[in-house]
């Protein structure tokens, strides 16, 4: 069964006089435990795309379902709970709070909503932490960690509230060579271990031939699927 | 949204110069209010105090006459009152007892006033007397301590009168002058001593005799032409007056009626007060406000990201309102200490003459009045950078 459906969407940004259509009917599926590239040049619109799926965007017109729930048309409260519990998000830049430690960062998704950090959360922080290799970082602020480090601590803050799907916008973009690598191989087995979705925008080739799908997009559609 | 409430304290944490500096610029704001209020209010205890020490409080009078004439038996017409008469109160034995029975009564002084001409030689002044008896004499103004030539004595034949008059008529001690009163009554009084009060009316021209001396001088045998009352508290008066009224259906009057020109003068000093204060709370409020608002654009990002993995936008109006409520309600305790500090030890420098060189009253610095408003002050401040913060697109800040 398709985890994420989406039908015919479009996304028409207005700046004045001038309208620009970004996306021109894209229709794109994805099956539950897939890890998929979106390639593209930049403009191509994979950007908007992956923020129209995240429900960062509401878009122009169009359909998103996800896990047999029509996304389209919430209200905001709704938007922000289903980003919270069911999606989770991994950025270029690793936007960590630099005013928390590590764990503190990964609980935050979980800790917001009801006020502290549990001692649940506190060991499923703790428990993805050592996934992500970072276990004996788990008190350091994002200051005192390197870049791959912060990334993984971000992967990890993707992962706390057990998301569907996890939408990662050019996450290798900052990287090194070895830390794109670890990075990526670090989304694979999280992916063959929970089955967790993962839809990973890109335009590194490398990265790209290395999941499941690759969908490239030019000018605001969908060129091709392999 | 308690882990809120923690964020904020985390980002005031996170940088301890600018909140140290924004609490500071809230306390000296604090500390303004503080000292203008207990300055203000001081000055207003300190003027009453030097009025009321010195009058009575409350005077009780007989009530003024109406003469009417009674026509075709139905309609009363008002007549010009005789001035033949004077005005006394006879029962005012009875009336003392009742008002002692009050306990915020002090002192209470049956008293005759009047005017006389005291003559001397070719020299001839309009003079106010005070006819009280000898064990009243400080009933109401300490004299006794006043007084700079002589005795404090008032027995028969026996006056008292102020510096001025005497400087001015060029009256000696135990020189006999003579009084001649408007009801026609003339007596020789010799002078047993002379005060300097300060107050001008006082040592220019007032005279204080005994109640025995003032009888025939003014052809009161029995009555009094009023009671004088002192009163613990003098902000008390004007409720005492209204019960004493009812109680003896004579005309009372409070101090503040008689001195209608402090009052005013008060009242416009509050204003002031006022007008500094709510000036120190607009800085206030336009200081932590352009604090926070500064703080929101900083952390644009950090709040993106927050949006983006599904925080509220009230989660993020609870971070900037906290971080309001929490540098409000810190710098208003941190400004009110120090501004009890400083003003306690305004009130402790004096002049040679041991006079305060600011009418300070440290206990009155509205430290209350302060930290509520302040606190409050400070989170309307907040309001405006905490609905720019949860108004933050994730996605553009994302991209940032």
């Amino acid at each position: 069964m398709s985890l994420l459906v989406a039908t015919n969407i479009v996304k028409t940004f207005i700046n004045g006089e001038e309208e620009t259509r970004v996306l021109k009917g894209v229709d794109v599926t994805f099956d539950a435990g897939e890890i998929v590239a979106l390639e593209g040049p930049s403009g191509s619109g994979k950007s908007t795309l992956l923020s129209i799926l995240g429900l960062l965007l509401t878009p122009t017109s169009g359909e998103i379902v996800l896990d047999g729930q029509k996304l389209t048309g919430l209200k905001e409260r709704a938007i922000s709970e289903v980003r919270n519990r069911r999606l989770g998000f991994v950025f270029q830049f690793h936007h960590l709070l630099p005013d928390f430690t590590a764990l503190e960062n990964v609980a935050f998704p979980a800790a917001a909503p009801v006020g502290g950090i549990t001692k649940e959360m506190r060991a499923r922080a703790t428990m993805l932490l050592d996934r992500v290799g970072l276990s004996d970082r788990r008190d350091f602020r994002p200051s005192r960690l390197s870049g791959g480090q912060k990334q993984r601590v971000a992967i990890a803050r993707a992962l706390m509230n057990k998301p569907l799907l996890v939408l990662a916008d050019e996450p290798t973009g900052n990287l090194d060579r070895e830390s794109s690598n670890q990075v990526l191989e670090l989304m694979r087995e999280i992916n063959r271990s929970e089955r967790t979705t993962f839809l990973i925008c890109t335009h590194d080739h490398s990265i790209a031939e290395r999941c499941d799908r690759r969908i490239s997009m030019l000018d605001g559609k969908v060129e091709r699927v392999e | 949204m308690r882990f809120a409430v923690k964020v904020a304290l985390r980002y005031l944490a996170s940088s301890p110069l600018q909140t140290g500096l924004l609490l500071m610029g809230v306390a000296l704001a604090v500390v303004a209010f503080v000292f203008i209020t207990s300055l203000i209010r001081g000055l207003a205890i300190f003027l009453v105090a030097q009025t009321t020490g010195q009058i009575s409080h409350i005077n009780i009078e007989p009530p003024a006459r109406i003469a009417r004439v009674l026509l075709d038996g139905t309609s009363l017409v008002d007549q010009p009152v005789s001035t033949a008469q004077r005005l006394q109160i006879r029962n005012w034995k009875e009336v003392i007892d009742t008002v002692k029975q009050n306990p915020a009564v002090v002192a209470v002084r049956p008293i005759i006033t009047g005017n006389v001409f005291l003559l001397r030689g070719e020299a001839a002044a309009s003079v106010a007397v005070q006819g009280i008896r000898p064990d009243d004499l400080d009933a109401i103004s300490d004299i006794s301590s006043k007084i700079v030539e002589g005795r404090a004595r008032i027995g028969g034949g026996e006056i008292l009168i102020g510096t001025r008059l005497a400087r001015d008529l060029g009256l000696r001690l135990g020189r006999p002058v003579t009084l001649r009163s408007d009801r026609g009554g003339q007596r020789l009084f010799s002078i047993a001593g002379i005060y300097e009060t300060g107050i001008g009316s006082l040592d220019e021209r007032v005279a204080i005799m005994s109640l025995d001396s003032a009888r025939p001088l003014f052809d009161l045998p029995t009555g009094v032409t009023a009671i004088e009352v002192k009163i613990r508290d003098p902000n008390d008066a004007i409720d005492l007056a209204e019960t004493v009224a009812t109680l003896t259906g004579l005309k009372v009057t409070p101090w503040q009626e008689k001195n209608r020109s402090l009052q005013s003068a008060l009242q416009g000093q509050g204003r002031t007060g006022s007008l500094i204060q709510l000036f120190a709370l607009i800085s206030i409020i336009i200081g932590v406000a352009s604090a926070l608002l500064l703080s929101s654009y900083r952390r644009r990002s950090e709040i993106g990201i927050m949006r983006s993995f599904g925080v509220s936008k009230s989660f993020v109006m609870v971070i900037f309102v906290s971080q309001g409520i929490l540098i409000g309600a810190i710098g208003a305790a941190l400004g009110c200490a120090l501004g009890f500090f400083f003003v306690t030890q305004l009130a402790t420098l004096k002049e040679a003459s041991g006079e305060q060189i600011l009418p300070v009253v440290p206990s009155e610095g509205g430290y209350l009045a302060a930290f509520v408003l302040t606190t409050i002050g400070a989170t309307l401040a907040s309001i405006l950078p905490a609905r720019s913060a949860a108004s933050i697109d994730p996605v553009e800040a994302i991209q940032q």
